[in-house]
C-alpha cells in the first residue's frame, strides 16, 4: 500500500463517518459542520485525482458560501430536529428493508465489477498541465451550450426566489396624492340598506 | 337527381332537424321545433321511397362517400351500401320515425323539454340511417353507438325520475356488454380479414372456412364461429336477447314515443338487421346458427310468460317486443334470413302501432299507466281501440294479417331446420304463439272491454309488483273520480290509422316478392346445402292465399285462437280464475313476478363476483347506479372510494416518494438480471 | 490544444436563443409597468411566441441538423413539437389572464417570465441530443414550474403543492441522473445518438446499462406522471392555480413525451425489449389506477389529474408497441399514433381547463363538479363545448380523442398484444363513466349558480375556437396524423 492509497483510505474513512453523522447528529449544528468536514474530505479525494480546480472550487463555493449561509439559518431558525424525526422510527422498518434490498441490487450488478480498487488507467497528465484551463476551454467551446444553460437555470431560480418571497414595498407608510384626489365617497362609505325589524 | 347525392339527404336531413331543434332548444318556439324535424324526416322518408324505387329499377350501390382517416394499413371511409335490405330498412325507420314524430306532438304536448325531445328523435332517425346504410363495420359500430347514445339520453329524459335514471344507467351498462363482444367480433374480423368493408369482408370469408384460432388453453376454435358468436353478442345487446335482456322492459321509462320507435321499431331491431348482413359469416358456422337459434328460442318463450303478469300497459307490450324479438332471432338462427327481415318489418308497424295506442290510452287515463284501473274504454276512444284491436289481431297471428305471414313463416322454417337445438325452438316458438295470444287479448280485454274501473281510488290497492310502484309515485295521476277518458286528438289518431293501414296489408302484399321472390338476391347468402330452409318453404309455398287457407289446418292458428278465448274466458267471463290461480301457484307467480330472477343474479352474482375481484369499479358502478350517479353527496361511495385513494394519496409526502422507491425497487427487481 | 475548435452554428437554436433574449427583456420591461393589468408584458410575451413560432418555421428544414457539438438537434419531430409548445403557451396564457388578474396575490409580470423561461426549457429538451442538455432543460422547466405552481402566495394549499411537486421532482432529477450515470458508465458517452451507435457496435455490459434503464424510466415516468411515479399529480393539479394547472397539464406533456422519444427510441432502441417491459407496467398501472380512482373524485381538477394520469398511460402503449422481437415495421406507425395520441390530449385538455376558467370569479374557484351542475341552463353553447371536451376524453367516435385511442389501439393490436388491448378497452369504458357524469351533471342537474358567464369576447371565441376544434379534428384527423407520420418518418431513419 503506497502512501496515495493509505490517503485514499484515510479521506474515504472520514467521509463515511462524517456522512453518517450528517444524518444522525442530534443538534443540526453539528450535522452541518459534519457536512463541512465531509466536502473537505472530498475535496482531498480529488486533489488525489489530480483535479486541484474542483477540489478548490468545492471548498471555495461549497463550504466558503453555502454551508455558511446554511449554518446561519440553521442556527437562526432553530429547528426542532426531534419533531422532524417524529415519523422516523415507524417508518424505519419499512424504508431499512427498501433500502437493503435496493442497496444487495446495486451490489450484484455493480459489486463484483466495480467496486473494486482497480489499477489506476486513467492516462498520467503531465505535470504542467492546468486543469483549470482545460476546463475553462472545454466549457467555453464544447460545453458552451450546457454552460449556458446552467446560467439560464440559476437565472429561473432567482426569478423565482423574487417572484415567491418579494411582497413589495407595503411595511412602509407613504401619502398617495395621486390616489388621494382619485378616491370617491362611493368607495370610503358603503350605504347597507336593511329592512327595519318589527317590534312585537 | 344524382343517386348518391340522394343517398346524403336522406341521412342528413334528419340532422339538420336534430340540429335546429337541439342547438337552439331554448331558443326557437315549439311549432318551429317540430316543423323543422318533421320536415326533416318527412324529406328523409320521401327520399327513401325514391331510393327503394331505384333499387327496385335494379340500381344498386357500394362506395365510400368521404375517406375518414387512414392508419397503419388500414383506412376508414363512411360508405353507403345501397341494395335491397338497406332500402327495405329505410323504408321502415323513416316512415315509423315520421308517424312517431306526428304523435309526439300530441303526446309531449306538455313537456317542458319539447324542442329537445324532437332533438333526440331526429338524431336517432339519423344514427338508425347510417347504421343500416353503412358499408363497412367501422360505419355500422358508430351507428350502433350512436342509436345507443341516443337511446340512453331518451330512457333518462324525464332525469328528474329516480327510476328513469336507474333505468338509462341500467340500460347502458347492458349495453357495454353487449359492444364488448361486438367490438371483439370487429377486432377479429379486422385482425384477419385486414379490412372491415363488408364487400371485402364478404369476399375472403371462404378462405377462412378452416381457419382455427387459438383463445383458451389447447381448445381450437374454429375463426368464424368465434367471429360470429362475438357479433351476436353484440346483437343480443342491442336486441335485447337473454341473458342481456334485462334492459328492455326498464327502457319503458322513457317516454310513450320513443318507446314505439326506438325500442320497438327500430333500435332493437339492429342486432338483427346486422346479423342478416352479416349472413355470408354467420353461414359458415352452424355452431354459431345454433347458438343464434337457442337464445332467440329461450327469448320468444319466457319472455312471452313474463307478459302474462304485467299490470303496466307499456310493459305487456314491452315483454311482447322481446318475445318477438325473439322469434325473429329465430328466424335468423334457422337460416331464415329474409323472413327475419319480413318479421321484422311487419313488427315495426304493428308493434309501433301498439306502442303508441297504448300511448294514447295513456293519455286518456291521464298517465296512469295501471290495467287494473283501466276497462271499458272502447266507447270512449274509438280510435284508439279499433287500431288497437288491429294491431292485437296482427300480433297474435290473424290469418290475412301482417303478423300471421310472417310469424308463420318462421315457425315453419323452424319445422325445416334440422340444425342442433331446432327441435328445442319449434317447441318454443309454437309454444309462443299461445301465450302470445293470451296476453295480447289479456292486455285488450282489461282496457278497452268489460267493467269501467277507472275514476276510482285504486292506487292504494297496489300489490306486490314493486316497478308499478315506483312509476306510480311521480307520474302517475289518473284520473279524478267522476272523470272520463276522451280520444286524443288528431295527430295522434291519424299516425295510428296511418299504422294500422300497414300493419293489416303488408303481409298480404309482401311475402311472395320478399321471401321467394329473389328480392334479396345476392345480399343475404345461403349455404344452401347445409341450410336447405328457405328452398324447402319456397316448395311449399303456393301464395298468399293459399297460405291463409292452409292455415286453419295447423297448429299455431288453433293455438292462437285458444289463447284469445283463455284470455276472454279469465278476464272477462271469470275474473276469479287468474286470482285463484295466482293464489294456488305462487311459487312460479314468484318466478315470473321476479323476472326469472335475472336483476337479482346480476346484482349478487356478477357484481358480487366482481366485487372480489376488483372491489374498485363494480361497487362504484353499482353503488353509483343505484344512488343515480354518485355526485351530489352522495356520501356512501365517495366515502367508500376517498378511504381507498386516501389509503394511497395521503398528502404526505415521504408517503409519495415512498411509493416511488417502492417503484422503482419492483422495477429493478423484475428486469435487472446480473 | 483547442486551435481546431469550430464556432458551432446557432441557426437551429435560432428559436431559444431568441425567446431567452426576449424573456431576459420583458423581466426588464416588466419592472417600468405599472398598469396592474400588466398588458405590455403580457402582450410581449405572447409576441415573444408567436416570433418563436415564425423563426421555428422559417429555419425549419427536413433534414436532422446538429450543432453545438451535437449536444442539439433540430430535425422534424422537434419543430413540430415546438410549434405546439408555443401554440399550446400561447393558449394557456391567453385563458390565464383574466384569471391571475382577479387573484391579486400572483405577481404578474413574473407569472409570464417564469412561462416563458418554462417554455425555454421545453424547447430544450425537445432538442436535446445529450444527456446533459436534456437534464438542463428538464431542471429549467420544472424549476419555473414549481415557481408557477407556488406563485400564488396567498394559497396555502397552492404553497403545499409546490413543495412536494419539489421534493419529489428533486428525487426524480435524482433517479434521471443515476440512471444517465450508469448508462454513460456502460457506454462511455453522454450523447444521446453516440450512445445509441454504441450499442450497436460494441458489447456493453448488459446488466449495468438495464439497470441505468431502470432508473432512467424512473425519472421519465415521474415527469408523465405515470402510476407508480403519479402521486405529486393530483395535489399539485388541485393545489395550483387553475391557470398554472392548465400550464401544466398541457405543453410540458409535449416536452416530456420529446425526452421519452429521444431517450429511449433514439439512444437505447437496442434494448427495447427491457424498457417495452417496464412502460407497460407502468402504462397498465396507469390506466387502472387512473381511470377508477377518477371516479371517486369530487373535485374536477383531481379528476382531470387522474384522467390525465391514465391517458398517459394509454399513449405510453403506443411507445412500448413500435418494436416487437427486433421486427420494426410497425415503429414509425407506433410512434405516430403515440405522438398523435399526446398532441390531441393537450388540445382537449386545454380546452377542458380554459372552460373551468372561465366559469371562475374572483374569489370563486368553480373547481367543483358540482359547480357544473346545470351549465347547460346558464350557457348552452359552453355546455356543449364541454361536453365535446369530455367526450374526446372518453374516446366517443367522432372526437378526436377516439382516433388517438385508437390509432394506439391499432398499433397494439398490430404488434400483437391483444391482452394489452383489451385491457386498455375495458379501462377506457371505466373512463367513460365519470367523463359522461359531467355531462350529465351539465345537462341534467339543476345549476346551483344562476349567473350567466362572463368573460373577454376574445377568450370566448378562443375557447369555442379550441372546443370546436377537438370536434373538427374528429371528423378530418388525417392531416394531424399524417403530419405526425411525416415528422416522425424524417427524424428517426
Amino acid at each position: 500500500m503506497d502512501f496515495k492509497t493509505t490517503v485514499f483510505f484515510f479521506l474515504s474513512a472520514i467521509l463515511i463517518f462524517a456522512g453518517l453523522r450528517v444524518i444522525t447528529a442530534r443538534n443540526p449544528v453539528h450535522a452541518v459542520l459534519h457536512l463541512i468536514l465531509a466536502f473537505f474530505t472530498s475535496a482531498g479525494l480529488w486533489l488525489l485525482l489530480q483535479a486541484e480546480f474542483l477540489a478548490m472550487v468545492l471548498v471555495m463555493v461549497y463550504i466558503g458560501a453555502v454551508m455558511v449561509l446554511f449554518l446561519f439559518v440553521v442556527m437562526m431558525l432553530d429547528i426542532n430536529l426531534d419533531q422532524l424525526r417524529q415519523g422516523f422510527w415507524k417508518y424505519l422498518p419499512l424504508g431499512a428493508v427498501i433500502g437493503i434490498l435496493i442497496a444487495i441490487e446495486m451490489g450484484m450488478v455493480l459489486g463484483s465489477r466495480y467496486f473494486q480498487v482497480l489499477d489506476s488507467e486513467v492516462p498520467g497528465v503531465a505535470a504542467n498541465a492546468s486543469n483549470t484551463r482545460e476546463l475553462g476551454a472545454l466549457l467555453s467551446t464544447d460545453y458552451v451550450y450546457p454552460f449556458e444553460l446552467a446560467a439560464v437555470v440559476l437565472l429561473v431560480a432567482i426569478v423565482a426566489a423574487v417572484a415567491l418571497t418579494f411582497r413589495g414595498p407595503k411595511k412602509t407608510r407613504y401619502t398617495d396624492p395621486a390616489a388621494q384626489i382619485r378616491v370617491k365617497a362611493a368607495d370610503r362609505v358603503r350605504v347597507v340598506k336593511m329592512p327595519v325589524e318589527k317590534q312585537d | 337527381m344524382e343517386m348518391q347525392k340522394l343517398y346524403l339527404l336522406v341521412a342528413l336531413a334528419p340532422l339538420f332537424g336534430a340540429a335546429v331543434a337541439g342547438l337552439l332548444c331554448r331558443v326557437i318556439p315549439r311549432w318551429l321545433g317540430h316543423t323543422v324535424t318533421i320536415a326533416g324526416v318527412a324529406v328523409s322518408f320521401i327520399g327513401s321511397v325514391l331510393v327503394f324505387q331505384d333499387v327496385m329499377a335494379g340500381n344498386t350501390f357500394n362506395g365510400p362517400v368521404y375517406t375518414w382517416m387512414t392508419t397503419g394499413d388500414y383506412s376508414f371511409h363512411v360508405g353507403f351500401l345501397i341494395d335491397s335490405l338497406t332500402a327495405t330498412m329505410m323504408l321502415v325507420v323513416t316512415f315509423v320515425s315520421l308517424m312517431v314524430h306526428i304523435y309526439t306532438i300530441g303526446y309531449m304536448h306538455e313537456d317542458p323539454g319539447y324542442n329537445r325531445f324532437f332533438s333526440y328523435i331526429s338524431l336517432f332517425t339519423f344514427s338508425m340511417l347510417m347504421l343500416v346504410m353503412s358499408n363497412n363495420f367501422m360505419q355500422l359500430f358508430f351507428g350502433w353507438e350512436a342509436v345507443g347514445l341516443v337511446s340512453y339520453l331518451l330512457i333518462g329524459f324525464w332525469y328528474t325520475r329516480p327510476t328513469a335514471i336507474f333505468a338509462n344507467m341500467k340500460a347502458f351498462l347492458v349495453n357495454r356488454v353487449g359492444d364488448f363482444g361486438f367490438i371483439l367480433g370487429i377486432g377479429l374480423v379486422l385482425a384477419h380479414f385486414g379490412s372491415l368493408d363488408y364487400a371485402t369482408v364478404f369476399a375472403k370469408a371462404p378462405e377462412f372456412a378452416n381457419t382455427t384460432i387459438n383463445i383458451w388453453g389447447a381448445a381450437d376454435w374454429s375463426l368464424m364461429t368465434v367471429v360470429c358468436i362475438c357479433l351476436f353478442i353484440g346483437a343480443m345487446g342491442k336486441s335485447a336477447q337473454v341473458p342481456l335482456h334485462v334492459w328492455l322492459p326498464d327502457s319503458m321509462e322513457g317516454p310513450t314515443p320513443i318507446s314505439a320507435l326506438i325500442h320497438a321499431a327500430t333500435m332493437v331491431t339492429a342486432g338483427i338487421f346486422m346479423v342478416s348482413r352479416m349472413s355470408p359469416l354467420f353461414e359458415m358456422s352452424t355452431t354459431a346458427l345454433s347458438f343464434v337459434l337457442v337464445i332467440g328460442a329461450i327469448t320468444a318463450l319466457f319472455m312471452g310468460f313474463l307478459g302474462i303478469i304485467q299490470n303496466d300497459i307499456k310493459r305487456v307490450v314491452a315483454y311482447s317486443t322481446l318475445s318477438q324479438l325473439g322469434y325473429m332471432t329465430v328466424a335468423l338462427g334457422a337460416s331464415a334470413y329474409s323472413v327475419a327481415v319480413f318479421h321484422l318489418m311487419t313488427h315495426a308497424f304493428f308493434k309501433a302501432l301498439l306502442f303508441l295506442g297504448a300511448g294514447s290510452v295513456i293519455i286518456g287515463m291521464h298517465h296512469d299507466q295501471d290495467m287494473r284501473n283501466m276497462g271499458g274504454l272502447r266507447k270512449y276512444m274509438p280510435i284508439t281501440w279499433i287500431t288497437s284491436l288491429l294491431g292485437s289481431l296482427a300480433l297474435i297471428g290473424t290469418p290475412f294479417f301482417a303478423g300471421f305471414y310472417s310469424k308463420d313463416s318462421i315457425i315453419e322454417a323452424v319445422a325445416a331446420s334440422h340444425i342442433p337445438g331446432a327441435g328445442f325452438a319449434y317447441f318454443a316458438v309454437l309454444a309462443g304463439v299461445f301465450v302470445t295470444a293470451f296476453y295480447s287479448f289479456r292486455m285488450y280485454f282489461l282496457v278497452f272491454h268489460g267493467e269501467e274501473r277507472f275514476g276510482k281510488a285504486h292506487h292504494d290497492e297496489h300489490t306486490g309488483d314493486h316497478d308499478d310502484e315506483e312509476v306510480s309515485h311521480d307520474h302517475h295521476h289518473g284520473l279524478a273520480p267522476g272523470q272520463k277518458p276522451h280520444e286524443s286528438p288528431w295527430v295522434v289518431t291519424l299516425p295510428l290509422v296511418l299504422l294500422a293501414i300497414p300493419s293489416v296489408l303488408i303481409g298480404y302484399v309482401a311475402i311472395e316478392p320478399l321471401l321467394y321472390g329473389g328480392y334479396f338476391e345476392g345480399v343475404i347468402h345461403i349455404d344452401k346445402v347445409a341450410h336447405p330452409v328457405m328452398e324447402e318453404l319456397a316448395h311449399e309455398f303456393h301464395g298468399p292465399l293459399a297460405m291463409v287457407a292452409h292455415a286453419f289446418r295447423t297448429a299455431p292458428f288453433w293455438l292462437a285462437l285458444s289463447g284469445v278465448v283463455v284470455a276472454w274466458f279469465f278476464y272477462m267471463k271469470r275474473p276469479d280464475i287468474p286470482a285463484a290461480i295466482q293464489r294456488r301457484f305462487s311459487g312460479l307467480n314468484a318466478i315470473l313476478e321476479n323476472k326469472y330472477f335475472f336483476d337479482k343474479i346480476n346484482e349478487t352474482v356478477f357484481a358480487g363476483g366482481a366485487r372480489l375481484l376488483g372491489r374498485g369499479l363494480w361497487r362504484g358502478g353499482d353503488v353509483a347506479v343505484i344512488d343515480g350517479f354518485i355526485v351530489n353527496g352522495s356520501a356512501k361511495v365517495v366515502g367508500w372510494m376517498a378511504a381507498v385513494v386516501r389509503y394511497f394519496q395521503t398528502g404526505y409526502v415521504y408517503h409519495y416518494a415512498f411509493t416511488m422507491i417502492i417503484g422503482l425497487l419492483l422495477l429493478l427487481t423484475l428486469w435487472v438480471r446480473v | 490544444m483547442f486551435n481546431d475548435f469550430v464556432a458551432p452554428s446557432l441557426y437551429p437554436a435560432a428559436p431559444e436563443i431568441f425567446l431567452l433574449f426576449m424573456a431576459c427583456v420583458i423581466l426588464l420591461v416588466d419592472l417600468g409597468v405599472k398598469s396592474p393589468r400588466r398588458t405590455l408584458t403580457f402582450v410581449l410575451t405572447q409576441l415573444t411566441l408567436l416570433g418563436c413560432a415564425a423563426i421555428t418555421l422559417l429555419t425549419s428544414n427536413t433534414e436532422v441538423v446538429y450543432t453545438f457539438s451535437g449536444m442539439f438537434v433540430d430535425d422534424m419531430m422537434a419543430d413540430l413539437l415546438k410549434l405546439l409548445v408555443y401554440g399550446a403557451v400561447m393558449l394557456a396564457l391567453f385563458y390565464s389572464r383574466e384569471y391571475i388578474q382577479d387573484r391579486q396575490a400572483i405577481p404578474k409580470g413574473e407569472y409570464f417570465v417564469l412561462a416563458l423561461l418554462a417554455t425555454l426549457g421545453m424547447l430544450v429538451m425537445i432538442s436535446a441530443n445529450h444527456f446533459l442538455t436534456l437534464y438542463l432543460g428538464l431542471e429549467m422547466m420544472s424549476l419555473s414550474l414549481y415557481a408557477m405552481v407556488a406563485l400564488n402566495r396567498e394559497s396555502a394549499i397552492s404553497t403545499e403543492a409546490a413543495m412536494k411537486y419539489f421534493i419529489l421532482g428533486a428525487l426524480a432529477s435524482g433517479l434521471l441522473l443515476y440512471g444517465m450515470s450508469m448508462i454513460y458508465g456502460a457506454t462511455g458517452s453522454l450523447e444521446i445518438t453516440e450512445v445509441g451507435e454504441r450499442l450497436y457496435t460494441y458489447s456493453v455490459d448488459k446488466s449495468v446499462l438495464v439497470f441505468g434503464i431502470v432508473f432512467l424510466v424512473a425519472g421519465l415516468a415521474f415527469k408523465l406522471g405515470v402510476v407508480p411515479f403519479h402521486m405529486w399529480v393530483p395535489d399539485v393539479y388541485h393545489g395550483a392555480p387553475t391557470s398554472v394547472t392548465l400550464f401544466i397539464a398541457a405543453a410540458p406533456k409535449l416536452a416530456a413525451f420529446a425526452i421519452v422519444m429521444r431517450l429511449l427510441v433514439s439512444g437505447l432502441i437496442t434494448q427495447a425489449a427491457d424498457w417495452q417491459g417496464m412502460l407497460i407496467v407502468l402504462s397498465v398501472l396507469s390506466m387502472g389506477i387512473g381511470n377508477l380512482v377518477a371516479i371517486a373524485q369530487t373535485n374536477i381538477k383531481r379528476m382531470l389529474a387522474y384522467s390525465a394520469i391514465s391517458h398517459m398511460g394509454f399513449m405510453l402503449l403506443g411507445i412500448v408497441t413500435g418494436v416487437v422481437g427486433g421486427d420494426a415495421r410497425f415503429a414509425l406507425n407506433a410512434y405516430s399514433s403515440a405522438m398523435f395520441y399526446v398532441v390531441t390530449y393537450v388540445l382537449t385538455t386545454l380546452a377542458g381547463f380554459g372552460l373551468i376558467m372561465m366559469l371562475t370569479r374572483a374569489g370563486f374557484e368553480s373547481d367543483e363538479l358540482d359547480d357544473f351542475k346545470g351549465l347547460n341552463k346558464r350557457s348552452p353553447w359552453f355546455a356543449a363545448m364541454m361536453m365535446f371536451v369530455m367526450l374526446s376524453m372518453a374516446g366517443i367516435p367522432f372526437f378526436v380523442g377516439f382516433f388517438a385511442k385508437f390509432s394506439v389501439l391499432q398499433a397494439v393490436v398490430a404488434a400483437g398484444y391483444y391482452w394489452l388491448a383489451v385491457a386498455a378497452v375495458l379501462f377506457s369504458l371505466v373512463g367513460a363513466f365519470y367523463y359522461l357524469r359531467v355531462v350529465k351533471l351539465m345537462y341534467f342537474d339543476e345549476p346551483k349558480i344562476q349567473e350567466p358567464i362572463e368573460g373577454p369576447l376574445f377568450i370566448k371565441v378562443l375557447v369555442s375556437a379550441n372546443g370546436l376544434a377537438v370536434a373538427a379534428l374528429g371528423l378530418f384527423p388525417q392531416f394531424l396524423m399524417s403530419l405526425c407520420a411525416y415528422a416522425l418518418m424524417r427524424s428517426l431513419t
